[in-house]
């Protein structure tokens, strides 16, 4: 039920770099940078651990809370500052992203309704009767659903 | 490298937005512009494709098929709700995508969106019994078939678990350990999905009890991108530090460079979580587990894994820190189906789609698994 599957070739771009040994290979910031590299998932695994443990997690928490305070606090503050200067806030400029959004979708469902429009034109037979194909590559022809896989020698 | 032409400089100009902010501030560091490189990350996401179908946020991609004949079977490729899609077709030469097109399949790809204020209530129910369900009928209708496959990658994974298995346990005369015949589910392809929360212990001791998530969706109504995307590099904190010095150590190769841009630009392309799923993952998935106990409704409605009759393949990554095989390796064990496999390949989370390694491994394996049973 559950296979390990690997391929050596070109398995990693990282060692394959490394083994075109050239000048470079030997120079110091490179072994600094090579030393990086290997010590990274050790350094990562060390802080995971620190992660999994429930008392940095609480510890995290706080000051995540703490931080959203600050933040709400500066947002308002600096909200009430743009105002007074007349000059957008961030919310202003969400609230226009959230337009462009709804305008952006507006327009999808448009294109997406033309395609749909577009491809049961190009089946009719009156479309595709008298040239044999679309109009300007317009709608592809739809390729017959008959493949199967190639049988290994 | 640099193109001092009006017309390159227009086109360095015109891709420039698209590199991250956090490439171009590194590249400026060190003195070199960065309109240089602008034009090495090429456009994203770009094989052809048409909207079929949009709803809100949701877009529903088909590709351009690039075979004379395809396999019988589509293929709905359900992504993540956090990351942008395109991570599955990044540029030609580098895209499941392309690849699958090129192998004769016929592929369809749900787009979910960037969730606005307006979708903070949007909930696990919004997405399994409503905007999936809507796909696969659009999928089914557009390509005149009864059936089709399903690839979730990551949190899509678990959307597309969620709905097979409500979507068998509606249906009558189950037999045991095949599909019914009249389930649209022909196939179920899982990468990387998590399933026990057990085996994600940094995201439950962050977001165990203490965790206040009402006061976060109170305060911004879906969980910002940025959230999004400081979670999950807390999950391998210096992963950032080894990726740029392995990019030093290659960076007369331009090819690497071209795909380090690449990902980087994705990596930094996080998308709102939407409030209300939000919650349910925090509260149903990550604390009570209940996917595990079998205790999660959905709807109203129990999901019962073992429902899934469906041929089911789970393609795991090696060094996957984001769904490690502790949260995943359950899926296969638990789902119903007689035709079952579990594939773990060499890599990363997203090294297992997307990338050299992915080339070489997950996408033939992932051919070789699907061709013979979509015919």
């Amino acid at each position: 039920m559950t296979t390990k599957a690997s391929a050596s070739a070109g398995a990693n771009p990282a060692s394959n770099g490394a083994a075109s040994a050239d000048w470079s290979s030997f120079s110091p910031a490179r072994m600094w940078r090579d030393w990086i590299v290997k010590s990274e998932a050790q350094w990562s695994e060390t802080v995971s651990q620190l992660l999994k443990d429930e008392r940095t997690g609480e510890a995290l928490n706080r000051q995540i809370s703490e931080l959203q305070l600050m933040h709400r606090q500066f947002s308002e503050f600096a909200q009430a500052s743009l105002a007074a200067a007349n000059m957008p806030s961030r919310s202003d400029l969400e609230a226009l992203d959230e337009r462009m959004g709804r305008l952006e979708d507006g327009l999808a469902q448009v294109a997406a309704a033309l395609t749909q429009l577009s491809q049961a034109v190009a089946a009719l037979p009156l479309a595709t009767g008298a040239t044999g194909a679309t109009g300007a590559g317009a709608v592809a022809r739809k390729p017959s659903r008959t493949r199967r896989p190639a049988s290994k020698a | 490298m640099s193109d001092t032409t009006p017309r390159g400089a227009a086109a360095r100009s015109a891709v420039l937005s698209s590199l991250p902010n956090p490439v171009q501030r590194t590249l400026e560091r060190m003195g070199l512009p960065a309109a240089d490189f602008a034009h090495l990350t090429g456009a994203l996401g770009a094989t052809p494709k048409d909207t079929l179908y949009a709803q809100g946020t949701l877009k529903l991609h088909h590709f351009r098929p690039q075979c004379e004949s395809v396999y019988r079977t589509p293929v709905l490729i359900v992504t993540s709700l956090v990351n942008q899609p395109y991570i599955l077709d990044l540029v030609p030469g580098q895209s499941m995508v392309e690849y699958l097109l090129k192998q004769g399949f016929d592929v369809y790809m749900i787009e979910w969106g960037r969730p606005r204020q307006e979708h903070r209530h949007l909930t696990l129910e919004d997405h399994v019994l409503d905007r999936l369900p809507r796909c696969v009928e659009q999928v089914l209708q557009h390509s005149g078939e009864r059936q089709l496959s399903i690839i979730g990658y990551c949190i899509g994974g678990l959307l597309s678990v969620l709905w097979a298995a409500l979507e068998a346990g509606k249906r009558s005369g189950k037999t045991k350990g095949s599909a019914p015949q009249d389930s649209p589910l022909k196939n179920l392809v899982c990468m990387a999905t998590p399933v026990n929360s057990e085996g994600l212990d940094s995201l439950r001791a962050w977001m165990g009890e203490d965790f206040d998530e009402e006061a976060l969706l109170a305060e911004h109504g879906n969980v910002p991108a940025e959230w999004v995307q400081n979670a999950l590099r807390a999950l391998r904190p210096f992963g950032k530090v080894a990726g740029a010095m392995n990019l030093l150590n290659q960076a007369d190769r331009e090819e690497v460079v071209r795909s380090n841009l690449r990902m980087g630009k994705w990596e930094t392309d996080n998308i709102p979580f939407p409030g209300g799923v939000f919650r349910q993952m925090v509260r149903d998935f990550l604390r009570g587990n209940r996917l595990m106990d079998g205790t999660w409704d959905i709807g109203g409605r129990r999901v019962d894994l073992s429902a899934i009759r469906a041929p089911f393949l789970h393609l795991l990554a090696q060094e996957d820190h984001i769904t490690p095989y502790g949260s995943s390796r359950d899926l296969v064990k638990r789902v119903g189906s007689a035709d079952r496999q579990e594939l773990i390949l060499k890599g990363g989370h997203v090294g297992l789609v997307a990338g050299r390694g992915a080339e070489l491994r997950m996408w033939p394996a992932l051919e070789a698994w699907l061709a013979p049973r979509s015919v």
